[in-house]
């Protein structure tokens, strides 16, 4: 297993509040890695240093090897960093189809493999069980399934490294077991999976790793059985309740 | 952080450098460090900067208490002033009883009633429709004001203290007028900055801007704080109008274009810095003042002058930090379309062609000036009009519908191209001149638009704008563009496809049938790349920047090659205006007329090609409805108050027309089961909400509860086995 994405010692400052303070993630291929931690320990934050979206105060992103810390977004996302975000960002005024078409038009500049956009495009759809609501706009539909969209879009790009940002909310028991059952199966074809999330049986669930954000510093890191016997963690975020419930 | 300070550190060069060079160049001979030079430059240029400050700190104030930037700022103003002036002028009303009522009363007043009927359903809505009510409520006021005030009558506002000498500074005399204004500038700057920040309603006006609920917890009502933004900035832009009017003239124009100045001075405040938008103000003041005092512009350059708030406003765009790819924006309406199919827009395009060829064969009843099977050539003449007016329609579609990128300056690049059609081969009837005009405007189209790329939105809004007035004000004035002494034909009749195309009367109707043709074939053009995947990258660009950056698609080279291809479908009408109009004038070309093209594209629909083609007819409905009613005096603005109030009516209705009556009328045609089985549901579904909603409002919810009510609300919410033990039975009234 490889580390295919690194943060060292990020720094984001706004102002005089400091919301992720030397925060170093790991993400490995093959594996999901999670990032937990309380409403506004600065994970989203993270996720935005990593896409490029926010600029960090200091510290680097390593990507397959190089420092993309000055990257802009769209060449971060060409390189192989594709995301889903807290808040839906779905393209509202276009189909499902289109919203995934875009994607895998898009990938063809840089990708020059000779793929057939709407033939990746039938593909994915096909897999995350699409299909059926392709032709809808966007804004019309459930969020759950707006979110699979995301997801879809995401994946269309071809990423070597996924960023899902709560892919559970707003989605149903059923739902969100179909999620995981779709990002072990990602994960299995060789794709690194970092994954923001507050349902804590899903993340003890799915991911082999988990770092731990409290007030944007990383308290713990480990996997789920070491993160649920830590009582750092414990006292910090989880509460003895929540525990016994994911185990 | 280095690279943007180098970045900004050589524009600030280059910048710096073509000033020097101008002013070198237009050095009017004037001995700078003079002292009567020198004091006549402060005294003019700080009492001006003052007037234009108190007008972008009031502009200021309203867009950071309420988000939004109103266009119809000065024209409020200008509205006021003309009140004030038919106050104390014709009424003979004291000075300072007449300045009391118009900016204590009516202004307040104004504010409070836009900021009920509109700005508070703008808060909302998406830029596109922000820009859009707020141009239409300037042109609204603007045309108002005209209705109102004749403009054929000449009217003038005293300076305060008009008969007294003023006093003495240096060589100079600072009238009165000019030491009240600086007075009330200062006193205005000191009382803004304290009601903002000390004072309770201020601090919960700030508030609103980041979250409306979140300020309801301070304990103020979010209708009264807004409401007294927009009274605010309906005082201080009432206040600079009075005090401005004795230096312009009380016009309505010059008046309304004020906003160019406050815009350019709120820029230079980054939309939220009272001090410095007063700072901006200031600059732009010395500014001008420096130019009228020691600059001489040749004959080429006249106006040159005018130009310096557009030229300040792209200067400080340049300097403004990048815009933030923001997320958690999106907005999601529950459309319910589908992509045209080819063969629906061929059949579109052909009901258009065949429309417009029964009009203008004059088999259409139409209202006046015609026998059957005989359309007039006034009405040819206009018909030719209105459809180059919806060309540029078109070619606001993809910019303006797609990309998100509100621009008000393809009337301005139209003009151009006209201009440069007559170098280019209009004088000769050369059509290859088309095609030179469409690859300059094309560039054009995208050298406006790069200082504002990186920006949000607003700015593009903005740096739009002030192009446009420095085209009518600069380029297109340049003799080496259009010799003002030339005042006949300008363009030889185009032979195209063995179609004469001219302004003649004999050739009237074959233009009409060339103009529509051509529109026919760019409508399809423009269906067929909706379905391109250009179209679906700048749609995805619009809803979601952020998104569309994290699947690798470069917005700003996105953003260019829309700018481009709108800009040479611009210049393609601008070809087509110049033919229409025969032979062009300096000032054919105002900022203003521009603007209900853009207004009436959208109300119709901004994002559907056909909406260009309805818009094209709902500015042949003005001069019909003025002409049904028998062209009376009261009506002689519609072509600015209809699709400004149009614009309005966009806060309630912000689809645009064409999606409505999409939705309600696709179910006519006979091959969109679709559509109709989905119109079904929807009004199924209103009704049900309805029911609902009256039923929940029938039982008046501010009362106290009592058991049967709670049983009807399980019933409406459809809670069948409601297990909660408490009783919510006479909680006091407390909801």
């Amino acid at each position: 297993m490889t580390t295919i994405l690194e943060t060292q010692d990020v720094v984001v400052r706004f102002g005089v509040l400091q919301a992720v303070s030397k925060a170093s993630i790991k993400v490995e291929t093959g594996q999901v890695t999670g990032l937990i931690g309380p409403n506004g320990a600065g994970k989203t934050t993270c996720f935005n240093v990593i896409t490029g979206l926010q600029e960090a105060t200091s510290g680097k992103v390593m990507f397959d090897g190089k420092d993309i810390t000055n990257k802009s977004p769209f060449k971060r996302a060409r390189m192989g960093i594709s995301r889903t975000f807290q808040k839906l960002e779905v393209f509202g005024s276009l189909s499902a189809r289109e919203n995934i078409l875009v994607a895998a038009e898009q990938r063809r500049a840089w990708d020059k493999s000779g793929f057939d956009p709407t033939a990746v495009c039938d593909e994915i759809l096909e897999s995350t069980g699409l299909t059926s609501v392709s032709e809808f706009m966007v804004g019309t539909l459930p969020t759950g399934t707006a979110r699979l969209v995301e997801l879809a879009r995401a994946l269309a790009s071809n990423p070597k490294v996924l960023l899902l940002d709560e892919p559970s909310s707003g989605l149903n028991e059923e739902e969100t077991e179909g999620m995981a059952r779709l990002l072990r199966r990602l994960v299995a074809q060789g794709l690194a999976v970092l994954l923001v999330e507050h349902d804590m049986s899903f993340v003890m669930g799915t991911c082999e790793y988990i770092h731990v954000l409290d007030f944007g510093s990383i308290i713990a890191t480990g996997t789920p059985l070491e993160i649920q016997a830590n009582p750092h963690v414990q006292a910090a975020y989880l509460g003895t309740e929540t525990v016994e419930e994911a185990s | 952080m280095r690279i943007k300070f180098n970045a900004k550190f050589i524009s600030a060069i280059v910048v710096g450098v073509i000033l020097a060079f101008v002013i070198n160049k237009n050095w009017g001979g004037a001995t700078f460090l003079s002292a009567k030079n020198l004091s006549t430059f402060l005294v003019v240029g700080i009492a001006l900067g003052g007037i234009y400050a108190i007008t972008a700190g009031g502009l200021v104030v309203t867009y950071a208490t309420t988000g939004i930037f109103n266009f119809a700022h000065a024209a409020i103003g200008c509205f006021l002033a003309f009140v004030y002036w038919q106050l104390s002028v014709k009424y003979h009303i004291p000075v300072l009883i007449a300045m009391a009522i118009t900016l204590l009363v009516i202004a307040p007043a104004i504010g409070f009633l836009l900021d009920k009927v509109l700005m508070r359903r703008l808060r909302d809505a998406s830029l596109v429709v922000q820009l859009m009510a707020t141009v239409g409520l300037m042109l609204t006021f603007m045309g108002i004001t005209l209705t109102v005030w004749s403009p054929k009558t000449a009217r003038t506002l005293d300076h305060f203290y008009e008969q007294s000498k003023g006093v003495q500074i240096g060589s100079v005399i600072a009238t009165w007028h000019r030491i009240i204004t600086v007075v009330i500038a200062l006193l205005v700057a000191v009382v803004l900055r304290w009601l903002l920040y000390r004072t309770r309603l201020g601090i919960s006006m700030r508030a609103v801007v980041d979250s409306r609920s979140l300020a309801g917890l301070t304990g103020a009502k979010p209708s009264i704080i807004s409401g007294s933004s927009w009274a605010l900035g309906c005082m201080t832009a009432g206040l600079a109008g009075i005090l401005i009017a004795p230096e312009t003239g009380l016009v309505v124009e010059n008046l309304a274009l004020i906003i160019i100045v406050a815009a350019a001075a709120a820029a230079i405040a980054q939309l939220k810095s009272i001090p410095m938008a007063f700072v901006g103000g200031l600059i732009i003041g010395l500014s001008t003042s420096f130019s009228s005092t020691f600059l001489k512009f040749g004959t080429d350059w006249s106006y040159a002058g005018d130009a310096i708030p557009c030229i300040i406003l792209f200067i400080a765009l340049l300097f403004l930090p990048q815009a933030r790819l923001e997320t958690g924006k999106v907005r999601l309406t529950k459309r319910t379309e589908r992509l045209t199919k080819p063969w629906e827009a061929g059949l579109g395009g052909f009901s258009m062609v065949l429309i417009v060829g029964l009009w203008a064969n004059g088999w259409i009843p139409w209202f006046s000036g015609t026998n059957w099977g005989e359309r007039s050539a006034v009405w040819l003449g206009r018909g030719a009009g209105f459809l180059v007016f919806g060309l540029i329609m078109l070619s606001l579609i993809p910019l303006i519908g797609w990309a998100g990128q509100v621009s008000f300056a393809n009337y301005a690049i139209a003009g151009i191209g006209a201009v440069l059609f007559t170098h280019f081969g209009g004088q000769n009837g050369n059509p290859i001149g088309i095609v030179f005009v469409m690859l300059v405007c094309a560039p054009l189209g995208l050298a406006i638009a790069l200082p504002a790329l990186r920006l949000k939105g607003l700015y593009l809004a903005l740096a739009t704008m002030a192009f446009a007035e420095f085209t009518d004000k600069v380029i297109v004035r340049h003799p080496n563009m259009l010799n003002p002494s030339n005042s006949g034909v300008l363009y030889k009749p185009l032979h195209l496809f063995g179609v004469t195309i001219s302004t003649d009367t004999a050739d009237r109707k074959a233009f009409v049938m060339f103009l529509i043709i051509t529109f026919a074939l760019l409508f399809f053009m423009l269906e067929m790349l909706r379905r391109s995947r250009w179209a679906r990258r700048w749609i995805a660009m619009s809803d979601s920047p952020a998104a569309s950056a994290t699947i690798g698609v470069n917005l700003t080279t996105s953003k260019m090659t829309v700018f481009m291809l709108s800009g040479a479908m611009a210049g393609f009408a601008g070809c087509m205006l110049g033919l229409q109009n025969g032979a062009l004038r300096v000032d054919s070309f105002p900022m203003f007329a521009g603007l209900p093209i853009v207004l009436l594209l959208a109300v119709q629909g901004v994002r559907y090609p056909v909406a260009a083609f309805m818009g094209a007819l709902g500015l042949a409905s003005f001069p019909a409805i003025t002409e049904l009613l028998g062209n009376p005096s009261w009506l002689t603005q519609l072509a600015l108050i209809g699709p400004g109030i149009a614009a309005i009516a966009m806060a309630y209705r912000p689809e645009g027309a064409v999606f409505y009556s999409g939705r309600d009328l696709a179910g006519i045609l006979p091959w969109r089961k679709d559509a109709r089985e989905e119109k079904a549901l929807f009004i199924a579904k209103e009704r049900a909400e309805n029911i609902e909603k009256d039923e929940i409002n029938d039982m008046g919810l501010s009362r106290a509860f009592t058991e049967d009510k709670v049983a009807q609300l399980d019933r409406v919410l459809s809670i069948t086995d409601a297990v909660d033990e408490t009783k919510m039975v006479n909680t006091g009234g407390q909801s």
